[in-house]
């Protein structure tokens, strides 16, 4: 549904964000992972509208975002990490606001506020003043405002930042919600965990570049484990599993087509053990390796969780 | 009818709670005390009949000049936080990734303001109004006035709304919408006097060009067309000097001072709208990406080479 193409930005001499690449099919709930600074925002803020990228291409539905900006925004809602709210304005009134700059009026703007106030759990607040809101109900707001013209792709900057533990509980209940509309929605985080149970692929940027991106499996495979092996295989795969899943030193085993990934906390010693059982026992084992292991850094920042902010 | 939404909530907003009629109020009462002075000083004049159409004259340019210059001091303030005050509360972005055209976005908040500022001036029409119990003024010559404020509130409008888009801080853009604002309504004049000191030690008889752009002298010739009256003590003002033509006969030759001055005032509104439009569309293309584009190929040919 979206393709990034070489996305590139610079402000000045500062690259933030260089040869970016990513495709996120419909459906998807893509998580959007890396540390304060990454790139993530200035991604995002790229895919809205809301900022000219110095090169590269973005399409959604194959329609270039840039050349076709005012179709494009009809089919993107944006939340972003910091915003603020009118004083003065109601919190029906702020989404009837919205409501009317897309153009839908009358009985039918009463019913999308309602719809979505009673949605982000806000229909008790409809007559208080936005100002008077706590910040996760302004968050939430926030969301519902995003969804104001229905759009299918949801592009949301750190929602649960700053929230307390119950109300991100919340705000993963509404998300869970939407993604059983059938939204796609892109979320981003400093914190890997907080994504990796509602996500269902995930992409880690570390200055201005993916470093990795995969569904949630086999990211968080690679993460927690302290080594990751690769292999490949012409034949056999169920075999293969069988065989790997004998050794207790590998765990958070992932295959698809004819790739297995697993973790391997184990010596070299034990690696040579396992590749010549395979080969013993008949798997056409095609390659065997090893991944790099200097995403560690990048782990270490985003799955150190909220003491960084 | 499709109403601006941004329009449409500003004026909610702006009008909700104590603050405009509150501003409504202290306008009124500032104004009623002028005229009332004035009224209360002819009244004790001795050598004056009761009811003498001099009292409504001296209300009416009494009241027109005050309201003139009030306008001047308060359309900057109501403008020149539109757009930069949302970027301080960090709304802008929101309204901006909606399908929101950027100009309407513009529109809707420079006539949020100016509209407040209407409502302030159509309040005082009862006023005004007081003077036609004196007779001496036609409601020509008040519709005529009020169309004239009209056009200088959203021409300062503008000014607000341009330096809103174009500065990041509110402060800033208020400074600079106040500066603008004096610089058209004196340093013209000084600009002017500059001019005329130095190339024709004042044997010039013509109306000085510069002079159209500047408010002041354009009101004073509409209230000096309208009265048809020289002097009255508001002479001692330079721009209402030159800006009456019984002072400066030729300068009504061409073109009235005041209806230049409206012309001027369109132009530059208009101009200043697109600009702010433009400045304020997150992706628009830089107006020099042009000239790098050019930088660049000459580059990658001479790397090639």
């Amino acid at each position: 549904m979206l393709n990034i193409k070489n996305l590139n930005k610079k402000y000045g001499k500062f690259q933030a964000v260089s040869d970016l690449n990513l495709e996120v099919p419909e459906g998807e709930i893509f998580g959007f992972v890396g540390p304060n600074g990454a790139g993530k925002t200035t991604t995002m803020k790229i895919i809205c509208g809301l900022l000219r990228a110095t090169t590269g291409e973005i399409t959604l539905d194959g329609v270039d975002v840039i050349r076709n900006n005012k179709r494009i925004k009809e089919k993107i809602g944006y939340m972003p990490d910091f915003f603020g709210v009118y004083d003065d304005l109601k919190v029906s009134e702020y989404l009837e606001f919205y409501a009317s700059i897309y153009n839908i009026k009358g009985q039918e703007k009463k019913k999308i506020t309602d719809d979505l106030l009673e949605l982000v759990d806000l229909s008790h607040k409809r007559e208080a003043y936005v100002d008077s809101l706590s910040r996760g109900m302004k968050q939430r707001l926030c969301l519902a405002r995003s969804l104001v013209h229905n759009p299918r792709l949801l592009v949301l900057d750190e929602p649960a930042s700053g929230m307390d533990p119950r109300a991100r509980v919340e705000m993963k209940e509404i998300l869970r919600n939407l993604k059983g509309m059938g939204k796609t929605i892109i979320i981003s985080s400093h914190i890997l965990p907080e994504l990796a149970e509602l996500c269902t692929s995930i992409g880690i940027i570390d200055k201005g570049r993916i470093v990795i991106s995969g569904s949630v499996e086999e990211i968080m495979q690679q993460v927690y484990s302290k080594k990751v092996i690769k292999l490949k295989v012409r034949d056999k795969i169920d075999d293969a599993v069988m065989i790997l899943k004998e050794y207790p030193f590998i765990d958070k085993l992932v295959s698809r087509g004819d790739t297995i990934q697993a973790g391997f906390e184990g010596g070299d010693e034990d690696m040579s053990r396992v590749l010549s059982a395979l080969v013993t026992r008949g798997i056409p084992v095609v390659s065997f390796a090893q991944l790099d292991g200097n995403l560690e850094d990048v782990f270490m920042k985003v799955t150190k969780g909220d003491d960084e902010q | 009818m499709n109403i601006n939404p941004v329009l449409l909530k500003e004026l909610k907003v702006r009008m909700r709670g104590w603050r405009a009629a509150g501003i409504i109020a202290l306008y009124l009462l500032i104004l009623s005390l002028v005229a009332l002075f004035i009224m209360y000083t002819n009244f004790m004049n001795p050598y004056s009949s009761t009811i003498d159409p001099q009292v409504s004259i001296g209300a009416y340019t009494g009241l027109a000049v005050i309201q003139f210059i009030l306008i001047m001091f308060i359309v900057p303030a109501l403008t020149a936080g539109a757009i930069a005050g949302e970027r301080e509360k960090q709304t802008l972005d929101l309204v901006l990734c909606t399908k929101l055209r950027p100009i309407s976005i513009i529109t809707g908040k420079l006539f949020a303001s100016t509209s407040q500022t209407l409502l302030l001036i159509i309040a005082t029409l009862p006023l005004f109004s007081t003077v036609f119990l004196f007779g001496g003024i036609s409601i020509k010559e008040i519709i005529q006035l009020f169309g004239f404020y009209i056009v200088t509130a959203v021409t300062i409008g503008c000014i607000g709304i341009f330096y809103s888009t174009f500065l990041k801080k509110t402060t800033a853009a208020t400074v600079f919408t106040y500066g603008t604002v004096a610089f058209l309504a004196f340093g013209t004049i000084f600009i002017g006097i500059f001019y005329l000191r130095i190339f024709y030690q004042w044997n010039y008889q013509n109306y000085l060009p510069i002079l159209y752009s500047n408010p002041l002298a354009g009101f004073s010739s509409l209230l000096a067309g309208q009265l048809g009256y020289s002097g009255m003590g508001l002479d001692s003002i330079l721009g209402f000097y030159i800006g009456n033509s019984a002072n400066n006969p030729k300068a009504v030759k061409t073109i009235d001072p005041w209806l230049a001055n409206v012309i001027f005032d369109a132009v530059l509104s208009v101009v200043l709208i697109i600009l702010s439009a433009i400045k304020i569309n997150p992706v628009r293309r830089s107006i020099f990406s042009f000239l790098r584009f050019k930088r660049k190929a000459k580059k990658a040919v001479s790397d090639n080479v």
